[in-house]
């Protein structure tokens, strides 16, 4: 009995070791197929949760809604005269850019995702979207809020993606200081979700114009993130302990602690790859005439 | 019967281990609950129906994060493992012995996914940091177990499933 157990453990940690030596296409399958099974569970639980947050909040801000409601009328009014302004500065951009013969920046489409999903064994940061390969979400692309970056996609299933915050030690993004235009690293520093700062921008020279409360944009050099985005501002900057440079330390623009949605910022190729991918997907009539009896 | 429950729960635990965001203390660990199916298993079920239940929930574990496939299927095996070896000093339908097991399985699931992760070359956490971790996992661990077993064990009694005393 003793030795069937042992034989039937050894089994096991045998299928364990092939599991860790699979191919990495293969493992990739494997993991987005029971990601893309599970999804669905983990979206209607989501849902669930914020239809509830959102009644409570709703019940709680009846007396307050008359002047939220003033509010909001004045901030559309406000941000329709900035569009109307951003539009026409666009317009005047893209005439000079035609007319020094640069390609635009930032082509990307945006694809509204929703957040279903934290990383389940809690060694990296990083947040489920439900969106994946066939609404066109690729592998390495920036992914946005309203407020600000938040990180890059780095696994991705059919209907799903997972994205490395900035938060993540290992998520490292090309940065530059708005006012003082110096290029540098933002590491992330593994903090809890929500806590700030999120992140530190290291090797900045002594000399260079940095201050508490600049703005920390995406300088577009490494290829994944466009050039731009906002990522955060500083809050802190503190000589290295070498004592040659500096380091400052950076706010994230958008909450990674409570966020429920974002934008994959995708190129023209990832849009076309998943219209192909879904044209090569069998319908359900298909499906249904292979399984029908000759 | 005692298989599709099993799965149930299996399916249960990866859907809120998928969704629940890690403690924010103590290392930030994740809510142990897949751990805990597969704890249930090795005390309170046949030999079999653990192994079963550690290859699935290994596997749903590694596939809802970015862990290498096949990682979680050897820290349960080991977590596992030492359940079984104490499970004939134990009871464990006792609420405190639920906990410690709990407490003692999630801190050794910690201590070797740290382990596997760093032979990989994926994650170096400094000792102390794997030590903290390891301690935040016992803590939930230490929380979740009896909870996880109350209603593993409320179910199967009123399915009729239950082989325990």
């Amino acid at each position: 009995m003793k030795k069937r157990r042992w034989i039937m453990l050894s089994a096991l940690a045998l299928v364990a070791l092939v599991l860790f030596n699979l191919p990495e296409a293969t493992s990739t399958r494997v993991k987005g197929a029971v990601r893309d099974g599970i999804s669905p569970l983990q979206a209607a639980w989501h849902r669930g949760l914020r239809g509830l947050r959102e009644t409570f909040r709703y019940i709680r801000g009846l007396g307050d809604l008359a002047l939220e409601n003033r509010a909001l009328s004045e901030e559309i009014v406000y941000l329709r005269g900035q569009v109307r302004m951003a539009q026409e500065l666009a317009r005047d951009n893209q005439l000079l850019r035609e007319q020094l013969g640069f390609q635009q920046r930032f082509p990307a489409t945006l694809i509204s995702c929703e957040v279903i999903g934290r990383d389940s064994a809690g060694w990296w940061q990083t947040v489920r979207l439900d969106k994946g390969a066939l609404a066109g979400v690729a592998a390495e692309r920036a992914v946005i809020t309203t407020d600000g970056l938040i990180g890059r996609t780095v696994a991705v299933s059919d209907r799903t993606a997972d994205v490395l915050l900035l938060a993540d030690p290992s998520c490292k993004v090309a940065v530059r200081v708005a006012r003082g235009g110096v290029f540098g690293i933002c590491t992330g520093l593994g903090n809890k979700p929500g806590e700030q700062p999120v992140c530190r921008m290291d090797y900045i020279p002594q000399t260079a114009s940095v201050e508490e409360g600049d703005e920390v944009l995406t300088s577009g050099l490494g290829g994944v993130f466009p050039k731009g985005l906002l990522v955060g501002h500083i809050v802190r900057v503190e000589p290295s302990e070498s004592g040659l440079y500096r380091t400052a330390w950076i706010k994230s623009a958008a909450d990674l602690g409570k966020l429920e949605y974002g934008f994959v910022a995708a190129t023209e190729t990832d849009l076309a790859n998943a219209r192909r991918a879904a044209e090569a997907q069998p319908t359900l009539d298909d499906r249904v005439a292979e399984d029908e009896w000759p | 019967m005692t298989l599709l429950v099993l799965l149930f729960w299996l399916l249960v635990g990866g859907t809120l281990q998928g969704v629940m965001p890690a403690w924010r203390h103590m290392g930030q660990p994740a809510f142990p609950i897949l751990l805990g199916v597969v704890i249930y298993a090795a005390t309170n079920k046949k030999f079999g129906y653990f192994l079963l239940a550690a290859l699935i929930a290994g596997v749903l574990e590694d596939s809802l994060s970015l862990v290498p496939l096949g990682s979680s299927v050897a820290a349960f095996l080991v977590a596992g493992w030492l359940a079984l070896r104490l499970r004939t000093h134990f009871f464990a339908d006792k609420v405190s012995h639920a906990a410690w097991f709990g407490a003692l399985s999630a801190a050794t699931a910690t201590g070797t996914m740290a382990l596997l992760l760093r032979w990989q070359g994926l994650l170096a956490l400094p000792l102390r940091d794997a030590l903290w971790r390891m301690a935040g996992s016992a803590v939930l661990g230490l929380v979740v177990m009896p909870v996880l077993f109350a209603l593993m064990r409320g179910l199967e009694r009123r399915l009729g499933t239950w082989e325990g005393a």
